[in-house]
């Protein structure tokens, strides 16, 4: 097996939730002399252990709460694992929530900039791209217009357009592919289609589990922070289906009780 | 940092932003940076040349020279400390280094203040004040104040996210600074007096000396204020750079 591109050892994430948001110095200072901890933990990942190899196209599932933004953010690199290790090759194209980055002030066409900066573009390799971003985005004269007269399907184009104007070597979307019309659906799978012949990974979080079935080549089943599951999509995704389903069930005779 | 360096286009990037942001909405501009102080000037004249009969020559360009500095330094550290804060959303969700943010703030800051040289300027010649060859240590006055201020950015921005009372804080400190830096009045009016200590071990005083000494008093500061301010401005800027790398891989747990 050759080396893969995604690769976590053992991997955590632990959440330490203050108690009220943000705490003061002075409380930290008060709780500090006490001893106590101001703190709750939360462990929102637990010894995940993963390799991914190029060209893989992961789908992930799991209920609300189970960490695979969480994971995805680990892999992005905007999140360092409390304990264990991460390696990953290569770019990373992470659109983890549709609009990040984006300054509602400012044009589209200026948003362009600052949002491909942000992914650790050049202003030169962005400059060259721009016509197709702009093309692909489908916006028309709207790029030439501030960003807070958007509707939230372009945005969600704008920003796809971005994220995907380069091949990287690991595209990471999450739960992104839910807003945008069905044309716009449609050319964003072909792209995902280009990106997988190139040997693009490719991260899938979402709930529609038709698309995963239709996408991916192996799929995750994250649960508490666990790993659930770990295959061959088809297998996975029934079993979960089947997992869930008394769950949602559960509610109603819970009531009559 | 030379992940840094790679998002450099992204730094400036922001800086533009910053400015353009600051500027689109009002109707005059970039003369508001100018006109500002000089607003704050007239208010200062009228009190403290009157009223308090200070024994200052020209006070219009001793007040002014302090003010401009007060001004970049106070207003910069506390943007770049609410820098980390106002990204929040950004660096939950994009592997961006922290660092551009607090940079960011800080260049634009210098921006604005290189703006402000331009009614001092005219001040300087409207009232016949000699300008001498001094003048041209000011950029190395500059670059003292912007490693101090840079410093104080990198190490405040992390603790803003992490205590919610700091800003707050600093507000208060900062009032406290400005009266214990001889901004707006003379330093030997508290010479002699029992709070003297407070001014003379203060280290923002060393900087705005040596920010003061070419356009007020035309000469080049003394090389042991150099040495001083440089000393104190490089120290903060090495505890902000140590500590905003120790406290960066937390940021986004607690944004």
């Amino acid at each position: 097996m050759s080396d893969p591109v995604i690769d976590l050892q053992d991997v955590s994430l632990c959440y330490r939730l203050a108690k009220q948001r943000n705490v003061s110095i002075k409380e930290y200072l008060i709780h500090f002399v006490k001893g106590a901890l101001i703190y709750e933990e939360l462990w929102a990942l637990e010894n995940i252990n993963l390799q991914i190899q190029s060209g893989e196209v992961i789908g992930i599932v799991g209920p609300n709460g189970a960490g695979k933004s969480s994971l995805a953010k680990v892999i992005a690199g905007v999140m360092k694992p409390t304990r264990g290790k991460r390696r990953v090759q290569g770019t990373i194209s992470p659109i983890l929530e549709l609009g990040t980055g984006f300054d509602y002030e400012l044009t589209g066409l200026e948003n362009i900039y600052l949002n491909a900066l942000m992914l650790g573009r050049r202003r030169h390799e962005i400059e060259r791209e721009l016509d197709n971003i702009v093309t692909f985005s489908g916006l028309g004269d709207f790029i030439e217009s501030p960003m807070r007269n958007y509707s939230s399907g372009m945005i969600a184009r704008l920003g796809f357009s971005i994220a995907t104007a380069w091949v990287p070597s690991v595209l990471i979307l999450d739960e992104v592919l839910a807003v945008g019309d069905v044309r716009f659906v449609a050319r964003c799978q072909e792209r995902i289609d280009t990106f997988r012949e190139k040997g693009t990974t490719i991260l899938l979080i979402s709930h529609a589990i038709q698309m995963l079935l239709d996408y991916s080549t192996r799929c995750l089943w994250l649960e508490h922070g666990h790993m659930r599951g770990d295959g061959e999509p088809k297998a996975i995704l029934e079993e979960y289906a089947v997992a869930m389903a008394p769950r949602l069930e559960s509610v109603p005779e819970a009531a009559e009780d | 940092m030379r992940e840094l360096y790679r998002y450099r286009d992204l730094i400036w990037t922001l800086v533009q932003r910053d400015l353009k942001v600051r500027y689109r909405r009002s109707a005059i501009g970039f003369v508001w940076t100018m006109l500002q102080p000089l607003l704050m000037l007239m208010v200062l004249h009228i009190v403290f040349s009157n009223l308090f009969r200070f024994q200052v020559r020209n006070y219009a360009v001793y007040a002014l020279a302090g003010l401009l500095f007060w001004n970049f330094f106070q207003q910069t550290i506390v943007t770049s400390m609410n820098s980390l804060k106002a990204n929040a959303t950004i660096l939950k969700k994009l592997p961006v280094p922290l660092a551009v943010f607090p940079i960011a703030t800080v260049i634009s800051g210098v921006v604005n203040l290189l703006f402000a040289f331009v009614p001092m300027f005219a001040i300087l010649t409207a009232t016949g004040h000699k300008l001498t060859w001094a003048l041209a240590f000011l950029p190395i006055s500059v670059l003292v104040a912007v490693i101090f201020t840079l410093g104080a950015g990198l190490i405040l921005s992390p603790l803003a996210v992490f205590f919610s009372d700091v800003v707050e804080l600093v507000g208060v400190v900062m009032m406290l600074l400005f009266y214990m830096t001889p901004v707006i009045y003379p330093k030997d009016i508290v010479e002699g007096t029992e709070f003297y200590w407070a001014v003379r071990f203060n280290p923002i005083r060393s900087i705005l000396e040596v920010f003061r000494d070419p356009i007020y008093f035309g000469k080049v500061p003394p090389l042991d204020h150099q040495l001083l301010a440089g000393t104190i401005a490089v120290a903060v800027l090495a505890i902000g750079i140590v500590s905003f790398r120790q406290s960066a891989d937390r940021i986004p747990f607690y944004i």
